[in-house]
């Protein structure tokens, strides 16, 4: 008897390819509308609605069974909650990570096994080898930096059909078998905040106070923001500095390098070089460690002679670890790679427990330092070891 | 005359069937609104005679738009569509009674009426399952302080026509023994006809009412131009502020086209109505006849265009979308995504079950039918029908 599947559908091209993939391999396919979100904001219209008729209409088209689940109050409370006491303490989080882990591969995937469900699969480029989850063959397209922390027992039940494919690959078969969203727009960022930016979601969940930015050479006033929560290190936009212009009208830009949120000041620099901004290494919080892969001894294929160490995209499909990484020890283990942005480059780095759920990142050179809050995602080789969030 | 490829596409590659919603512009109206984008472009405020031109032409326009209500150019004030209308028409509550006067509307009214309804905390008069206005309730949620009572003419969802004439003598009723005990508040009954323009012989006084609000892009005119009728005495606030266009209610230069367009169309609708109305009848009961398993839900009173039909078990919006790939358009009020995921409160209103109203989809046939489509579209829909039950059972 045919599997059963209840599929993601957020009325993109990527779930719904996956949706028809997977009804063509065969599966029993359900289409579910995941609502998480329906809330307008001032100027901007909140498009669950068209999304949700885009993905009935594919859902129809390929006659399956479609619904529309509504885990609105979760998602206020799990996600949208954490991402705003997250910035109130003056960190810059990843709703994303958070949404997979507490509600699409969680929440969702129980509901769908409780229904009967054999597998829960989403639209995302991601891949799972030997139970283990790794990243997707369009290196360019990997969201495996958002799927980090979701469950062991949630990743042996999914399917990422289109883990395989170029995304020019699936515009394309969409636009063969006449799936009217081939040309969607892609959503960036957040779904929630959409096109007004996290600054104006923000403005309407946190109040705002006005304070002063300083030089932190100097500590000389430079200029008033409108709150400091709204401020990530590293961060060269949106700094109203008047007032001292002749020093400032060097045409260098300045970069926020830190925050002190108890006085409210958001500190700033034209030194490119300035400590704050760079770092070579990363404490880590909340570390998760997801199931190990066979080390590369135990493997026969390590990475095949000839190919440049350089090449990084290619070379990092190869495992290296020698150990199973564990919490427990101060061990270093070498040869990681590192991503710390979706789509960043991966980095060669070394993880040194020192709690089961806290550990350090080397780098070999200096990185720009990420805000906190964000990921930092381990893998060895194709195969995401987990990650955790940077302190 | 040869046909427009417009023309051809909608009598040949499709079948329309959500003449409720929107309708094409006709050519006789696209024809005469022509000049007024080009040529005849003038200002009717500007002081040389081509303008002035234009301003009599403009005034000549909105008298045939009221005369087709039995009213006077000088009662209609026009406005960028039907929404506009009913939000002027509300302005008469801050207008009178110091701004405490009560508002009742139709449970089953447009969005338009309901949101600017609930703003001045109006009250919902309740509909029999027919979809009619309960007149009881009505009697009873009326107090010496309601100022206006909003009930559409025909329902956008349904098409049941409200009794307006009975209505109004009510309200008439009213203003009379308010007068003999001494009460001056007022008591207005303001009603939406947009979906009934072109199938209603509609005449003000016959209706009772003080204010009516029409709308041109139902009855094959363009979209954005709509009229509010005002009785005399009724006094209403500017929604825009300006040069003192429309008596000052809705500042802003004449839309000319739009409004000769308004014009033209209404004066078709007119022409057409009886004609009109027999061969939808004719469609309505070759519908009723060929299509199979469904329930008819507006069963009475209702427009001769509108056909609301229930299929038992069947999510009608996958039924829409299953007849958009065979090129045949359709409307549902169910719980559908268009709606925004909320399930219509018009069928809510009228004591249907949630699978039932799952089930409802809506045609409305308009001038694009012809006897062969309605036919060919009867067919198709069986089919996709059964398609549906047996993806459902299998």
């Amino acid at each position: 008897m045919a599997k059963t599947v209840f599929v993601g559908m957020s009325g993109g091209v990527d779930s719904s390819v996956s949706a028809l993939l997977l009804k063509e391999q065969g599966y029993k396919v359900t289409g579910i509308y995941m609502k998480n979100w329906s809330k307008d904001l001032p100027g901007m219209k909140c498009p669950w609605a068209e999304d949700l008729a885009d993905a009935k209409r594919v859902a129809v088209k390929l006659g399956i069974d479609f619904e529309v689940w509504d885990f609105e109050d979760a998602y206020r409370e799990k996600v949208v909650e954490y991402m705003l006491e997250e910035f109130r303490k003056g960190n810059t989080p990843n709703p994303d990570v958070m949404c997979n882990q507490e509600i699409k591969f969680k929440l969702f995937y129980e509901e769908a096994i409780k229904r009967g469900a054999d597998y829960i699969a989403t639209g995302h480029y991601a891949r799972v080898i030997d139970g283990k989850l790794a990243r997707a063959v369009d290196e360019n397209k990997d969201q495996t930096y958002f799927l980090y922390r979701i469950s062991d027992g949630a990743l042996a039940h999914t399917l990422f059909p289109i883990g395989e494919m170029l995304k020019p690959e699936v515009k394309k078969l969409a636009e063969e078998r006449g799936l009217h969203n081939a040309y969607k727009k892609e959503s960036m960022g957040v779904c929630f905040v959409g096109e007004v930016g996290m600054k104006d979601f923000l403005k309407e969940y946190i109040d705002i106070k006005p304070g002063e930015i300083r030089e932190i050479e100097s500590e000389k006033v430079l200029g008033y923001h409108e709150g400091a929560v709204f401020y990530t290190i590293g961060q060269r936009h949106g700094l109203y500095l008047n007032g001292v212009a002749g020093e400032i009208n060097d045409g260098l830009p300045y970069y926020v390098v830190a925050k002190d949120l108890d006085k409210n000041i958001v500190y700033v620099s034209k030194n490119l070089n300035d400590e704050h901004i760079w770092t070579d290494e990363l404490e880590l919080k909340n570390v998760v460690l997801r199931a190990q892969p066979m080390t590369s001894l135990s493997r026969s294929g390590a990475r095949p002679a000839g190919l440049s160490p350089q090449a990084a995209g290619a070379t990092a499909r190869f495992a290296k670890l020698r150990t199973p990484l564990r919490q427990d020890s101060d061990v270093a283990h070498k040869d990681i790679l590192v991503r710390l942005r979706h789509r960043a480059p991966l980095i060669p780095a070394k993880i040194i427990f020192k709690e089961a759920d806290a550990a350090i990142l080397e780098f070999e050179n200096k990185i720009k330092r990420p805000a906190s809050g964000q990921s930092a995602v381990i893998y060895d080789g194709e195969i995401c070891l987990g990650g955790g969030i940077i302190a | 005359m040869g046909l427009y490829l417009w023309e051809i596409c909608y009598n040949m590659f499709m079948i329309y069937l959500d003449h409720a919603a929107a309708t094409p512009v006709s050519r006789k109206v696209l024809q005469a609104m022509e000049p007024y984008f080009t040529q005849d472009f003038f200002n009717p405020s500007a002081a040389y005679l081509p303008a002035k031109k234009v301003a009599a032409e403009y005034e000549a326009a909105k008298n045939t738009i009221a005369h087709a209500i039995g009213a006077k150019g000088t009662d209609i004030v026009i406005t960028a569509g039907a929404t506009e209308a009913n939000n002027l028409a509300f302005t008469a509550v801050t207008q009178h009674n110091h701004g405490k006067g009560e508002v009742l509307y139709l449970e089953t009214e447009h969005d338009s009426v309901r949101a600017v309804a609930q703003q001045h905390d109006g009250r919902a008069i309740k509909v029999l399952p027919s979809g009619l206005i309960n007149l009881e309730d009505l009697k009873a949620k009326i107090t010496d302080d309601t100022t206006l009572i909003s009930v559409s003419l025909a329902n956008n969802e349904l098409g049941t026509i409200q009794p307006l004439a009975e209505i109004g003598s009510l309200v008439r009723e009213i203003r009379v023994d308010r007068l003999k005990r001494g009460i001056k508040i007022p008591i207005y009954l303001h009603s939406d006809a947009s979906q009934a323009l072109n199938l209603l012989d509609i005449n003000v006084a016959r209706l009772g009412v003080d204010m009516l609000t029409l709308n041109a892009a139902k009855i094959y005119g363009p979209k954005g131009v709509g009229a509010l009728y005002v009785a005399h005495d009724v006094k209403l606030s500017p929604l825009t502020m300006g040069g003192g266009q429309e008596k000052g209610l809705r500042a802003g230069t004449e839309n000319v086209p739009g409004v000769i367009g308004f014009a033209t169309a209404i004066k078709e609708a007119k022409e057409h109505l009886n004609g009109n109305r027999k061969k939808y009848k004719s469609f309505k009961q070759i519908l009723l006849s060929e299509l199979q398993g469904y329930e008819l839900i507006n069963k009475k009173h209702t427009l001769d265009n509108f056909v609301v039909l229930c299929y038992n078990g069947i999510d009608a919006e996958r039924l829409i979308y299953l007849l958009e790939e065979k090129e045949i358009y359709v409307a549902t009020g169910a719980a559908c995504a268009a709606s925004k995921g909320q399930k219509s409160h018009v069928l809510t209103a009228i004591g249907l079950s949630d699978t039932e109203i799952a089930g409802s989809l809506r045609l409305t046939l308009g001038e694009t039918n012809t006897e062969e489509q309605i036919h060919e579209a009867a067919q198709i829909i069986n089919e996709v029908v059964a398609t549906e039950r047996e993806r459902i059972n299998g």
